[in-house]
């Protein structure tokens, strides 16, 4: 295309500049064009007027800009009506306490955390060991839900409110609801093992006979299973025999007499245990005597300490793979500081009848 | 007047063959939105539907009535950029 017969200049310019504005024109009466057709689909297909509501619901909405209030003219307190609905228990709670609560309520949190992590890691030791196995399987199962937190949970109230359930497996285990203490030092032990060394030849003996009595390499303890533990060969049970009781000690007892024990030598390991722990140690838990010191030194700080303790004992729970263990500690330890105030409560009661009669003689 | 027309022709279908004429009209379209126009034509066009009824309007009733409106209503800065553009192309294609 020629464009030689358009000049740019002289006299020709205007023209161009008339050709220029109808081009110019052009296009905005296209994008008009453009608009109407957009307008015009829109209100025959009915969404025009959509953004549009009627003058009385504008003003219903109208957004209020005034000091005090918000934008919806509601006055605001910030320290009012800041209670938020525990999901769990139902209880309204101060917003600032609330994360708190729902931390002890639901059994999520840090703290609990640690008790699932422990109760796993026990729960991976003793698998082979002699724990409630259909109880453990279903901590597992339920530990990576939300649901299984709070039954869990419920299960820990269970074991404080002593549940017929809890009971119930317990008797099943040990035939006698009151060895559940020995169980839990046990079980206890059972992580540690024992150390040979602060034994006498005695109780060495009678040790082996009933439990499986090989010296870990590493914490130098004893293994306090069974005599068929699965974790220590026969081979390695003989060696340790031979090393602490000499080359004349009893073998192994043979496969008949195991077979015969078997339902049998749990039980009395455990009964040996906590006697031998007994032995070793004179209170079993250091902690009880420490709070009922406190509790007669302090009659304030007893409540306190009271529940700490039985906190502990929750957790410690946790750890035993569900036995029901802090029965035995949470009460016990109420029970001597229930005792110890009870006495001291009464001491200084004790002089004063006394008074009178002091003053009766006088008279 | 028949090399005028000639002319125009010529220079249109340039438009349309360079493809200047698309673009000049996406470059307006976004100005005018950018620049708050689409949105006073929007308005103009409710009072004009409501004026002829919503069942009762046709395009050719939007466009007499909003065309002159569209035209007064560019600003000037998007005007001048358009008509720039228009004259730079011309320039390039003239000679």
């Amino acid at each position: 295309m020629k464009m030689e017969d358009m000049p740019l200049s002289g006299p020709d310019n205007t023209k161009l500049e008339a050709l220029v504005h109808e081009i110019y024109s052009d296009l905005v009466e296209d994008a008009c064009l453009g608009l109407c057709f957009e307008v015009h689909r829109a209100v025959k297909q009915g969404y025009f007027f959509l953004d549009e509501t009627d003058q009385e619901s504008m003003k219903e909405f109208e957004i209020v800009d005034q000091p005090g209030v918000d934008i919806f003219g509601q006055v605001y307190n910030q320290w009012k009506n800041k209670e938020c609905e525990c999901p769990n228990c139902k209880r309204f709670i101060a917003a600032s306490r609330f994360a708190p609560h729902l931390e002890k309520c639901l059994g999520m949190g840090r703290n609990s955390s640690r008790i699932a992590n422990r109760r796993l890691a026990s729960n991976n030791n003793m698998s082979k060991s002699e724990s409630d196995q259909e109880d453990n399987d279903d901590l597992n199962d339920n530990d990576w839900s939300y649901g299984a937190e709070k039954k869990a949970k419920k299960r820990k109230s269970d074991k404080n409110t002593n549940s017929p359930r809890r009971s119930k497996s317990l008797k099943h285990k040990n035939g006698d609801l009151g060895s559940s203490v020995n169980t839990e030092s046990y079980k206890y032990n059972y992580n540690t093992g024992i150390n040979y060394e602060t034994l006498g030849p005695d109780e060495l003996r009678s040790l082996l006979t009933t439990q499986c009595g090989v010296i870990s390499e590493h914490t130098k303890k004893m293994c306090t299973r069974s005599q068929r533990c699965p974790q220590h060969t026969d081979e390695q049970r003989r060696a340790v025999r031979v090393f602490l009781l000499g080359p004349s000690a009893p073998s192994l007892p043979d496969g008949d007499a195991v077979v015969e024990s078997d339902s049998y030598d749990i039980p009395d390991g455990q009964a040996l245990m906590s006697r031998l722990q007994w032995e070793d140690s004179p209170d079993i838990s250091p902690t009880d005597s420490a709070s009922s010191k406190a509790s007669t030194n302090h009659s304030d700080s007893r409540r306190p300490k009271k529940k700490k303790r039985a906190s502990l004992g929750l957790n410690s729970s946790g750890g035993g793979g569900g036995s029901g263990c802090p029965i035995g500690g949470g009460s016990s330890s109420s029970s001597q500081s229930n005792i110890s105030l009870s006495t001291k409560k009464k001491r200084p009661k004790l002089p004063a009848p006394s008074i009178p009669n002091i003053y009766d003689d006088l008279n | 007047m028949s090399k005028d027309s000639r002319m125009r022709a010529t220079i249109n279908q340039k438009l349309t063959e360079m493809g200047e004429r698309e673009r000049l009209k996406e470059l307006l379209r976004a100005k005018l939105t950018e620049c708050g126009w689409k949105d006073q034509m929007k308005a103009h066009c409710k009072e004009v539907i409501k004026e002829k009824g919503l069942e009762h309007v046709t395009v050719e009733d939007l466009v007499v009535e909003i065309t002159p409106k569209g035209r007064a209503l560019v600003p000037d800065s998007v005007k001048k950029e358009l008509l720039q553009r228009i004259r730079a192309f011309l320039a390039q294609h003239a000679t």
